[in-house]
């Protein structure tokens, strides 16, 4: 999730109202992003990715204003006409295919808010532009070019520019090459044999998207005028974008100025219209509200309401979560406060059961318990070696393979459960002897099932220490007893096991595990200077015959 | 005088020794817990007093020894990169342990996938951890690191007293000691925190919730997909996502046309009212197999399964789910969720809040609350909230809500409400166990097993 850091100094005066601490800690998450307190005017907020309008405090305010009842409704946005137009080669199509652009005017900028702005840029580089790759932000100081400009495609050795935070002229590839962020962004040009760039009427380049800006246009304390692209590979995440940091820009007195981009006049700040239902709101939310609460909630959101022929929503052209009127009727009941809502139980009449295999499981559970039996709880992630290897047996074919991970510590799926209660007897080398431990538990394997693989509930025990077969069998014995079946064990050599102290378990013809003292080779493997034996039985197996 | 006729046997033995381990009195053929309850009378008596100590003594692993032989992981790769920079795919040696150690000292740098020498790591001549091994110069990094086990061996001790000295054993009287405490059995016992999902399982029972059943390998299609989850959403990451190689893709032919329903709903919203993600939707990425992150997959398996006949219905799990994290003291790769569902035509936000309220306070927490949070798939998504007494602070218990409905309706094919809530029951068994480290909850130490109280919601 994204974290911000803002000034409350700032705050305040955007808000228009002194908030007190105490409000900002009690009250303000209810909105739907968390503050925390870092130290006196800075404060720590976490966004979640439905907002990205409130990754600057310009936003925040904008939203809080509605929130603590300073301004409520919708955001009047003025755009002026303009004369700046941006013409689009087709060469960028395959590369970059969108553009949206605007120019602000009369801004009087601050370190505090220039760096306010590049937090917010690179915000939404991060999370609403997947690390730029479906959208990036260029911002220019306009003193220093000139219109109409251009958005085009072109070969990475003949273009060159001096890129922010480098001394020299480069062209597009050593950018790539030698520049910290082409570096860090020039996956998103692989396979590209041309590479996007906006420039001036005197073939100047502004930027180089997704990589870095030029130089010339850098936004300093003295810009007044700024020109904003915002390119990427999504229309409407593009249009999106330059509307949040347009209307952040509205915050600071900007004043919003169209650019006509092949055409179309951006940017585009007209509120989308949604229908709603306000019966509908009452049913999902379990309120009672008339439709002039159910306006006033949605006015304290910022949206506009129109109740003439009908209920129309007006959302503001910041928002990027509004698909469905669901989405309305959350930030109804956001406002109206989670908490002031139920609880309530409705009459659901059914009794609770659990599945028969976890009937079966919990029966077991119980047997192994009264038997005196330590109960483990393990990790089905594992390693092949614990799964093979240590136990002297071949990998499996019916073994899951994962593809990514993280640490050979967890890197496949457990197709048996023995091998994770010898790590258990691993991790109790330090306790005294004899130990007894059991797990009836999921393990998983590939299997004609649609995805290839399934869970089967297996059983096992493991004890370890001046022991032999018999202490295994017993336990094994009083399953027999308390479930009151007959299992036959027949003599087996596996190769876990010592020659001669090895049986398959078989009930009613059905082979459903084995039994047997381990092998002292199989002792060494997981360095445990004791005897060990064991059982493991196929639960699903032994339920189906009972 | 009054003593046990065990204690005026001890202390017999005592007076002409003085000293008397433990283990000594065992040896005679005295019982280990007789010894321990003769001990303590004898100390609450004041004749006599037990001391304790503890000798420390650290002892080579085979992986230590190992090491010892074939060197450190660490060492071998700088060893291996001194012919020059290597890709991942080239160390032939378990890369995980040697690059994260190696990484950790400041030998190695890591660019795009190749692995080289640091200009310290270009220095390095000795293999200081074998060093270290070879003389017996153990620490607790090597402790952490397996190579060498810590042995703890406790002495105890019965010295006579003073007023021990003075008492003489026939001025005593013997007498049954009902008071004295005593070694319990031991009996079987559940994991603690086996203990903690089995209550919170009878809670839902009580509750009347039904269990679901499901499997860890699961497609993208109803881990991801069938909760309006979109394709390129960073939860579907490499970092995140335990993605399966073998077997690599689900056949989705299974769920017949709800694929398609899917589909548009991604794309334009299909007939759910809403406007979609608006983008092209990817059938092979829904396709590829993945171990579920979320129970919530669970749920979904579930609503394709009811018909509009089973309405209402109410649904739980308490299982496994994966994420592919880096495991430390407060992140795990395998962890235990509580899922619950309950499914009818209606159903609303405060019920949403009776059923997670019922389920707290049955677990002993009265303070809750809800805070606003995001999740893809519900509306009025809520963070669960409890308040920790203790502590003296709000606790994240997991995430909830009411599923969209583009969600519901592929799933379902009719109109109906979803309640549905994913709890991370991990804090309670933490505190069940007195953890810090979320590890813990899947370690077994015997004495840890067999000394925690059970848990009980009233304390």
């Amino acid at each position: 999730m994204p974290h911000i850091q803002i000034n409350k100094h700032e705050f305040d005066e955007l808000v228009g109202a002194k908030v007190t601490d105490e409000t900002l800690n009690e009250e303000a998450s209810f909105l739907g992003v968390h503050w925390n307190h870092i130290n006196k005017e800075k404060w720590d907020i976490e966004v979640y990715p439905n907002r990205p309008d409130l990754l600057c405090v310009e936003g925040l305010a904008r939203a809080y204003r509605g929130y603590f009842d300073q301004e409520k409704g919708l955001e009047k946005f003025d755009v002026e006409e303009g004369s700046i137009k941006l013409e689009k080669s087709e060469s960028v199509e395959k590369v970059r295919p969108h553009i949206a652009c605007a120019v602000v005017r009369g801004l009087k900028l601050n370190e505090r808010m220039i760096n306010g702005l590049i937090q917010l840029q690179e915000k939404l580089h991060v999370s609403y532009g997947r690390q730029r790759d479906k959208l990036a932000i260029g911002l220019h100081d306009m003193s220093e070019i000139s219109a109409p400009f251009t958005y085009k495609a072109v070969e990475p050795e003949k273009v060159s520019f001096t890129p922010l935070e480098y001394d020299k002229d480069i062209n597009l590839e050593e950018i790539l090459n030698n520049h910290e962020k082409g570096q860090e962004y020039a996956w998103i040009l692989d396979d590209e044999d041309r590479y996007p760039v906006i420039v001036d009427s005197n073939d100047n380049v502004l930027s180089f998207p997704p990589i870095i800006n030029n130089q010339l246009t850098e936004v300093e304390n003295d810009t007044e005028d700024i020109f904003i692209d915002v390119t990427g590979k999504d229309e409407q995440t593009v249009k999106k974008a330059l509307n949040i940091i347009v209307s952040a820009l509205s915050e600071r007195d900007g004043e919003i100025e169209e650019v006509e981009v092949d055409g179309e006049e951006m940017p585009d700040m007209t509120p989308e219209e949604f229908e709603l239902d306000v019966d509908y709101v009452n049913q999902v939310s379990g309120l009672d509200l008339s439709p002039k609460e159910v306006r006033e909630r949605l006015e304290e959101m910022r949206y506009g309401v129109k109740m003439k022929d009908g209920f129309k929503v007006q959302v503001p052209a910041y928002r990027t979560d509004v698909m469905h009127q669901y989405d309305l009727i959350e930030d109804i009941v956001i406002a109206h406060g989670y908490n002031n809502i139920g609880p309530e139980l409705p009459e659901v009449d059914q009794d609770g059961g659990l599945t028969e295999i976890t009937r079966f499981t919990d029966e077991l559970r119980d047997v192994m318990l009264r038997a005196g039996v330590l109960e483990a709880n393990t990790y089905v992630l594992t390693k092949e070696e614990d799964l093979f290897d240590k136990m002297e047996i071949e990998r499996s074919n019916y073994q899951i393979h994962l593809e990514n991970p993280m640490t050979e510590e967890y890197s496949t799926v457990r197709s048996w459960l023995t091998p994770s209660l010898f790590q258990v007897l691993q991790e109790n080398k330090h306790n005294s002897y004899p130990q007894e431990f059991f797990e009836v538990e999921d393990i998983a394997q590939k299997a004609g099932t649609y995805t290839g693989a399934e869970n089967k509930k297996k059983m096992a025990y493991i004890t370890a220490g001046e022991i032999d077969y018999n202490d295994a069998r017993r336990k094994l014995q009083a399953i027999e007893r308390d479930l009151d079946i007959d299992l036959q064990l027949e003599k087996a050599s596996k190769k876990f096991h010592k020659n001669s102290r090895s049986a398959e378990i078989f009930f009613k013809d059905e082979k459903i595990g084995f039994i047997g003292e381990y092998s002292e080779q199989v002792a060494e493997n997981w360095d445990i200077d004791q005897k060990i034996a064991g059982f493991e039985l196929d639960v699903e197996k032994l339920k189906e015959e009972i | 005088m009054k003593l046990s006729q065990q204690a005026k046997k001890v202390f017999e033995r005592l007076k002409s020794a003085k000293h008397l381990r433990f283990q000594e009195l065992e040896e005679e053929g005295l019982d280990q817990s007789m010894v321990a309850r003769s001990a303590k009378e004898l100390e609450e008596k004041d004749l006599a007093e037990i001391e304790t100590e503890e000798e420390v003594a650290y002892e080579l692993t085979k992986k230590g020894r190992s090491v010892i032989r074939e060197g450190s992981p660490e060492y071998r790769l700088v060893e291996i990169l001194e012919d020059g920079p290597k890709e991942f795919s080239e160390i032939n040696i378990p890369a995980d342990v040697a690059v994260g150690k190696a990484r950790e000292r400041g030998w190695i740098e890591i660019d795009d996938g190749e692995v080289r020498l640091s200009d310290e790591g270009g220095l390095i001549e000795e293999d200081e951890l074998v060093q270290q091994l070879k003389n017996e110069n153990f620490g607790a990094d090597h402790v952490e690191r397996g190579l060498v086990e810590r042995i703890t061996e406790t002495t105890r001790t019965l010295k006579l007293m003073r007023k021990g000295e003075q008492v003489k054993v026939d001025n005593i009287e013997e007498e049954f000691n009902v008071e004295a405490d005593a070694e319990p059995p031991g009996i079987g016992k559940k994991h603690f925190y086996r203990h903690v999902m089995d209550e919170a399982k009878d809670v839902w029972l009580e509750m009347g919730f039904q269990e679901m059943e499901g499997d860890y390998v699961v497609s993208g299609l109803t881990c991801f997909d069938a909760l309006y989850i979109a394709q390129d959403h960073p939860a579907r990451d490499l970092q995140d996502t335990f993605f399966v190689e073998d077997p690599k893709a689900s056949d989705l032919n299974e769920f017949g046309d709800m694929v398609d329903k899917i589909r548009q709903t991604h794309e334009d919203g299909w007939k759910t009212g809403s406007k979609g993600w608006q983008y092209d939707w990817s059938e092979k990425e829904a396709a590829r197999n993945v171990l579920r992150t979320h129970t919530t997959e669970t749920s979904v398996q579930k609503l394709i399964e009811l018909e509009e006949d089973d309405l209402p219905g109410k649904y739980f799990i308490i299982s496994r789910a994966f994420r592919n994290e880096t495991v430390d003291r407060t992140h795990l790769a395998d962890f235990d969720q509580a899922e619950g569902i309950v499914v009818g035509k209606d159903l609303n936000f405060a019920h949403l809040k009776g059923y997670l309220t019922e389920f707290f306070e049955r677990m002993g927490y009265d303070r809750f609350r809800l805070v606003p949070t995001y999740y893809p798939y519900t509306e009025m998504s809520v963070e669960i909230q409890v308040y920790d007494e203790d502590e003296g602070e709000w606790l994240g218990m997991g995430g909830s809500g009411l599923f969209r409905p583009e969600v519901v309706e592929p799933l379902l094919g009719f109109e109906a409400t979803v309640l549905a809530w994913g709890l991370g029951i991990a804090r309670i068994g933490m505190g069940a166990g007195e953890l810090e480290d979320i590890r813990g909850l899947y370690s077994n130490d015997k004495e840890k097993i067999y000394e925690t109280p059970l848990w009980n919601p009233e304390r």
